[in-house]
């Protein structure tokens, strides 16, 4: 299914970054399959098969395929994620559902892009399209997608990406009706009902080793982008006893005016793909509904987990939807500490809308290049180049010439920055210095979709966080601060800075090997500085060699260093 | 005169022979790892005792020797490649460790404990100069050739082995990588250089870098062992000419190959496909599924209406490897595959692998983990007397000891748990293939299934039931599958050119000049192989996306010489058939683009023909060697099989299911449902009645 959305869709985002879902579900919108997407996508999406079985009661038909992207009436999680659902008949039979679901380019709404703060309500986000019907039995609705199309900038890039996902799930549809008819309904029900026993049986026995107890995480996003420079916080407490998981949100924040809500669905879709990673690496292939049912998520109505109509939604993906992970990363690796997980660097993209001149065409630009990489994990320094945690690397990045091709900006640098990544005995991921300049008209530019600025994921087990993310725009000369959260012009010819942490570190830099931290200068991620001051080794400039006596008594002769095992989310004290 | 075809394996090194009165005759020898040259040789030695020559006569008269080998694959994923330095356009010199974000590339997003990439080209050999092209071609600045010497001097220091010349939009216009390239070439004795423009002139950055850092990596080595083989030849008086196997499937001289060293990765496998379609042609099946099952992967790869897939988006081990290349989908399943239970009470097999070493537990070696072999061997479809002739004897006792050991917790007896064993390799197999072609929007029930390697003539007709394919053909030279595929291929080479434009205001001369420009250095390449000019098919092809798209369709049937806008019309009408056809629809109303064109050459060449079989009848009871109890689950369990010796088969005998043939090298065996008919050449085509799809 991924690969034909992949292959058709015209949309940056989908089709490079991989902003795109796919799944299966059975009749009682229980999870069959969730091979691969966004967590916030499609772990939920039973909740969006729930509502549409209950709105369509007796009216769903071979054939139908149903949309919607409403975070209150749908269980979506923010406007531009349109999910379209495809129920699969046999002889007549309602068996299963499939999804496909993507980012569109547009979803109308005040701004291009869908992240923009300040939205009085959901409305002020764009087209919110509660669970409706754009083919019936077989037929195109082409009054409802007019009405829906007519909504959004460039109809036709969107009509084109939505045919692109409706191909998707016939694809699907065909694969599993020829599932049946080779080994019969019963045995593929059978199977299914097997399978997700199976997988519940082994998600509880993995629970059981982790010691009971209960632990706490938090986390905070820079702002909530209404109320500039007040952090928003997400706190869980995490119980484990016995074979099931309970995880409470609680203590978290009161729903906010600014655009970071995270609806139910999306909070449960984020805690239940974090927890995953703490299950044995063998069973990440075959998550289903099994996998949820030993875990209960408790988010109080009215906060910032789990916000009432008409709460502005459209941040969350990534901001709470981030603190959601990294409170449970948090969490978590108190939990179990031998598969500790530090943050990953925090996304800071922004979208630019212009105009091209060299095509005379309206452009949208969003890029996740700047994302820093993944934080360590215990056993092995952070992955490189990834983009932001709750993609989990299924997002990725695209290629500068594709870039300098569609958009009429010309990328200056694009490469790791020296002392970016969070240090420990395994180290963050690096982050990332990445220039550009405008070479089409002047622009505006949201800066909705970026964090990370003032408040930072922590490492585990003494790994120390991340640098923050910076920008600036430079012109005639000066620097004019970019800051997260806000909307900006830009002017011909002006140079865009982005500079990123990279991913937080597991375990005392202190007691990383010598050899690696070698490594890590000679490769220029880590300074002689940062090596002597951070990690305690001291290089000869000269020689790059490891002065171990040097570095042994800085060390304090082995003697290990008492380290808190647990960070605490700092805020960058406020400057000037 | 002699024709000749080596395959080096990571086991064997196969050797088919061609002689004048059109008999082919097959050696196996022991690859030699240290040096692959010298198995080659004895390759050679072997079939010059079959022909009672010394070695020198039998290698002066090969005046064709075609080569594929395992050896640039093997390298690169066994990290036995060079060290390699990258010179790079300034502020870019990570592109090729963010390498876009990907991760998950075979491990699933939840799982977030391993090992980060370990880039080809270390952080500090990765250098940047000033330097930068527009994607219009235009040079905004130009190569700084102080830089670029201080650069070589730092890489010279560190003793680099290869350095990759890698610059932004080098595909629009290379002159500044050539020129770096040059500088480099003139300072750096001895390293072997390259330039992303020479292995790969088409946009995308990452794609391009990433596959000419591989070129880097594998380049010094494999240019080291075609010397070496070239030396070797020469010695014993070797004349003719030395084609090797290249990843698209066609071949090219060893110094063409040199230069461009990626072109080396999948030599050998890219081969088989050939012999999948060499046999489709003589049984009359346009669209097959080749598989190649060995000791211990699987390749998988199509062939749709006579023509084998190719794929820009390959994947080898860790690296990105964007050239054109025969679309082969490798799996952990082999003989050798380990059967295991994994942490949800499953049966799985593979993909780890009991090998040559230890081998699977019935070898009665070392092995005592229970493996796919030992399976077959329990269910009585291979003999234990008769394993590679009976080179090798076989031991049921261990085999039943080692399976016993996961039928124990799944509370199955030996002989169930290796049916289960069996039907799991086999589903395992079947997904493999469903994935390949459902990515490629073909419906494997189309399609023949054609079974080569040592297991694949076991394991394909209970396999195509499972797909419901109702055609398997084994071809007469099953287990030396990639060097027949050989005798099969083309001679000739890919070209492109990045072209990025709309349809409708496309530079069409611009177009017939990119062609015109391919076709010379076609021409100019054939005469460097040796080969007449007027014996060269110039295929034309462009990579066509909608306005918007990311991701391409490459569209053939471009008639040569000068394009006009008539053409370019038909082209845009097929482009939007093909995209119908691969993805379900297509927009009529929306702009087209295009990206790259593409143009192959190749040789013509006289048709392959087989040796055949005297013609026998129906009856293949002359060629009845014994009877064993075999286990076929539509008869009931185990049942009295008739096993026939291979060799003595005649061509129209056909034998119905169940049964087993006996070969030296490998074993057919013919469930229920299938009848196998044994054609001239000694092909067996299984067919099964009624194409009745199984249900378990």
């Amino acid at each position: 299914m991924r690969h034909v959305i992949d292959r058709t869709s015209q949309n940056f985002l989908i089709a490079q970054l991989h902003d795109v879902s796919a799944g299966i579900w059975d009749a009682r919108a229980q999870t069959v399959a969730i091979p691969t997407g966004l967590p916030v996508q499609f772990i939920a999406a039973k909740f969006s098969i729930k509502a549409i079985l209950d709105k369509f009661a007796g009216r769903i038909y071979p054939g139908d395929v149903f949309l919607t992207n409403d975070p209150y009436k749908g269980h979506c999680c923010h406007l531009p994620d349109w999910g379209f659902y495809r129920p699969v008949f046999y002889k007549d039979e309602l068996l299963f559902f499939t999804l496909a679901r993507a980012h569109q380019m547009d979803t109308g709404g005040s701004y291009p892009g869908g992240y923009f703060p300040n939205g009085y309500d959901i409305h002020a986000e764009g087209i919110c399209i509660p669970p409706v019907k754009v083919f019936e039995k077989g037929k195109e609705r082409q009054d409802i997608f007019e009405l829906i199309w007519n909504n959004v900038r460039w109809p036709e890039g969107v009509r084109v990406d939505n045919y692109a996902l409706i191909a998707a799930t016939k694809i699907c549809e065909q694969r599993i009706i020829n599932l049946i008819e080779k080994y019969g309904r019963e045995t593929v029900l059978g199977c299914v009902e097997e399978m997700v026993q199976r997988t519940e049986r082994a998600v509880r026995e993995e629970i059981r080793k982790m010691p009971d107890g209960v632990y706490t995480g938090e986390s905070a996003t820079d702002d909530d982008g209404s109320e500039l420079d007040v952090p928003v916080w997400v706190r869980c407490k995490v119980t484990i006893h016995g074979d099931e998981i309970t995880v409470d949100f609680s203590e978290s924040d009161p729903q906010r005016k600014g655009f970071v809500n995270s609806v139910y669905a999306s909070t449960y879709s984020n805690t239940l793909a974090t927890i995953f990673l703490f299950l044995d690496p063998a069973l990440a292939y075959f998550h289903n509904e099994g996998s949820m049912n030993p875990i209960q998520v408790v988010a109080p109505e009215g906060s910032v987990v789990n916000p009432r109509y008409p709460a502005t939604v459209g941040a969350s993906p990534v901001n709470v939807g981030t603190q959601v992970m990294e409170s449970l990363l948090m969490a978590m690796s108190e939990a179990m500490p031998g598969r500790a997980i530090g943050a990953w660097g925090r996304h800071y993209s922004h979208f630019i809308y212009g105009f091209d001149p060299r095509i005379k065409q309206p452009y949208v630009q969003v890029l996740f290049e700047p994302d820093g990489g993944s934080g360590a994990v215990r056993g092995f320094d952070g992955y490189e180049g990834v983009t932001m945690l709750v993609t989990l690397g299924e997002a990725v990045k695209g290629d500068v010439e594709t870039i300098e091709v569609r958009f009429p900006w010309r990328v200056e640098t694009y490469e790791f920055e020296t002392d970016s990544c969070g240090a420990g005995e395994w180290r963050g991921a690096s982050g990332l210095r990445w220039e550009m300049v405008n070479e089409g008209s002047p622009a505006g530019m949201s800066t909705g979709n970026a964090e990370g600025e003032t408040v930072h994921g922590v490492g585990a087990l003494g790994g120390h966080p991340a640098p923050f993310n910076r920008a600036y725009v430079q012109r005639d000369g000066k620097e004019i601060p970019i800051r997260a959260h806000r909307i900006y012009s830009l002017q011909p010819e002006d140079l865009l800075v982005k500079v990123t942490g990279g991913g937080a570190g597991v375990g005392n830099p202190r007691q990383r090997e010598p050899v690696k931290v070698r490594e890590d200068v000679l490769n220029g991620f880590v300074s002689i500085e940062g090596a002597r001051k951070i990690y305690g080794v001291v290089i000869d400039p000269v020689s790059s060699e490891v002065d171990l006596k040097a570095t042994q008594r800085l060390r304090g002769n082995g003697k290990r260093e008492r380290v808190k095992a647990k960070g605490k989310p700092r805020r960058r004290p406020r400057s000037k | 005169m002699f024709k000749v075809c080596i395959d080096v394996g990571g086991t064997f090194t196969d050797c088919l022979v061609l002689d004048e009165a059109g008999k082919f005759t097959e050696f196996k020898t022991p690859t030699t790892p240290e040096d692959a040259s010298l198995g080659v040789i004895n390759a050679l030695a072997k079939a010059a005792r079959f022909y009672g020559q010394t070695l020198q006569e039998f290698a002066s008269k090969v005046y064709l020797l075609v080569h594929g080998t395992t050896l640039a694959t093997n390298a690169l994923l066994t990290g036995k490649g060079a060290r390699v330095g990258m010179i790079t356009t300034k502020g870019f010199r990570d592109v090729m460790e963010i390498r876009r974000g990907f991760k998950n590339i075979r491990t699933s997003m939840f799982n977030v404990f391993i090992p980060p990439y370990r880039p080809l080209v270390p952080r500090r050999l990765r250098l940047g100069v000033a330097e930068r092209t527009l994607h219009t071609g235009q040079v905004r600045t130009a190569l700084n050739a102080a830089e670029t010497q201080a650069a070589i001097k730092k890489l010279k220091a560190e003793g680099v082995e290869a350095v990759a010349v890698c610059f932004l939009h080098s595909y629009a216009n290379p002159e500044n990588e050539q020129k770096a390239a040059q500088i480099c070439r003139d300072r750096l004795n001895g390293v072997y250089v390259t330039a992303s423009h020479e292995v790969l002139p088409a946009w995308r950055e990452h794609e391009r870098f990433s596959t000419t850092v591989v070129s880097a990596y594998i380049g010094p080595a494999s240019s080291k062992y075609l010397d070496l083989l070239e030396g070797r030849l020469k010695a014993v008086a070797f004349k003719g000419s030395l084609l090797i196997v290249q990843s698209d499937g066609l071949v090219q001289s060893v110094e063409q190959t040199k230069k461009k060293a990626v072109s080396l990765i999948a030599s050998g496998p890219a081969a088989a496909p050939q012999a999948a379609r060499y046999c489709g042609r003589v049984s009359s099946y346009p669209n097959l599924i080749s598989i190649d099952m060995g000791g211990t992967s699987l390749d998988v790869s199509l062939v749709c209406n006579g023509e084998v897939n190719h794929t820009t988006e390959s994947w080898v081990g860790d690296e990105r490897v964007a050239i054109k290349m025969v679309d082969v989908h490798s799996a952990g399943a082999g003989g050798g595959s380990k059967a295991w239970i994994d942490s949800l009470g499953l049966l799985r097999v593979g993909p780890e692998s009991a090998g040559a070493e230890p081998g699977p537990a019935c070898y009665g070696k070392e092995g005592k983990e229970p493996t796919v072999t030992d399976a077959d061997l329990i269910l009585g479809y291979i003999p234990e007397d008769y394993f590679l002739g009976g080179e090798i004897r076989l031991n049921v006792e261990r085999a039943k000891k080692a399976v016993k050991k996961i039928g124990d917790p799944l509370n199955l007896d030996v002989s169930e748990a290796a049916q289960a064993i069996f039907t799991t390799v086999n589903s395992l197999m079947a997904d493999q293939i469903t994935e390949l072609s459902t990515k490629r929007g073909q419906d494997v029930r189309d399609f023949a299934l054609v079974a080569g390697g040592g297991a694949g003539p076991i394991h394909a007709a209970q396999l195509a039931e499972l797909l419901g394919i109702p055609v398997v053909i084994v071809p007469r030279f099953a287990s030396l599958y990639s060097a027949f595929g050989m005798f099969a291929m083309d001679i000739g080479r890919d070209y492109v050119r990045s072209y990025i434009t709309a349809a409708d205001t496309m530079d069409i001369p611009r177009v017939n000049r990119l062609f015109r420009e391919m076709e010379a250095q076609a021409l100019q390449d054939c005469k460097a192989a040796g080969m007449p000019s007027q014996d060269l098919a110039l295929i034309r092809s462009a990579d066509m996306r909608y306005l918007g798209q990311f991701h391409e369709v490459e569209i053939g049937g471009i008639p040569v010489g000068e394009l006009t806008s008539q053409d370019i019309q038909a082209l845009l009408q097929s482009f939007h058939e093909r995209h119908r056809e691969l993805y379900t629809f297509s927009m009529p109303f929306r702009g087209v683009e295009f990206l790259n064109f593409r143009l192959k050459a190749i040789a013509k060449k006289m048709e392959l023909k087989l040796g055949t079989v005297a013609q026998g009848t129906e009856d293949p009871s002359s060629a009845l060697k014994r009877k064993r109890h075999c286990f076929f689950k539509k008869s009931g369990g185990y049942v009295e099989t008739p096993v026939y010796e291979g060799e003595r088969l005649q061509a129209g005998n056909a034998i119905p299911g169940p049964a087993v043939i006996e070969e030296k090298t490998t074993t057919v065996v013919i469930p229920e449902a299938f009848t196998c008919r044994v054609d001239p050449f000694r092909n067996y085509l299984m067919t099964s009645q009624g194409n009745k799809r199984s249900s378990s």
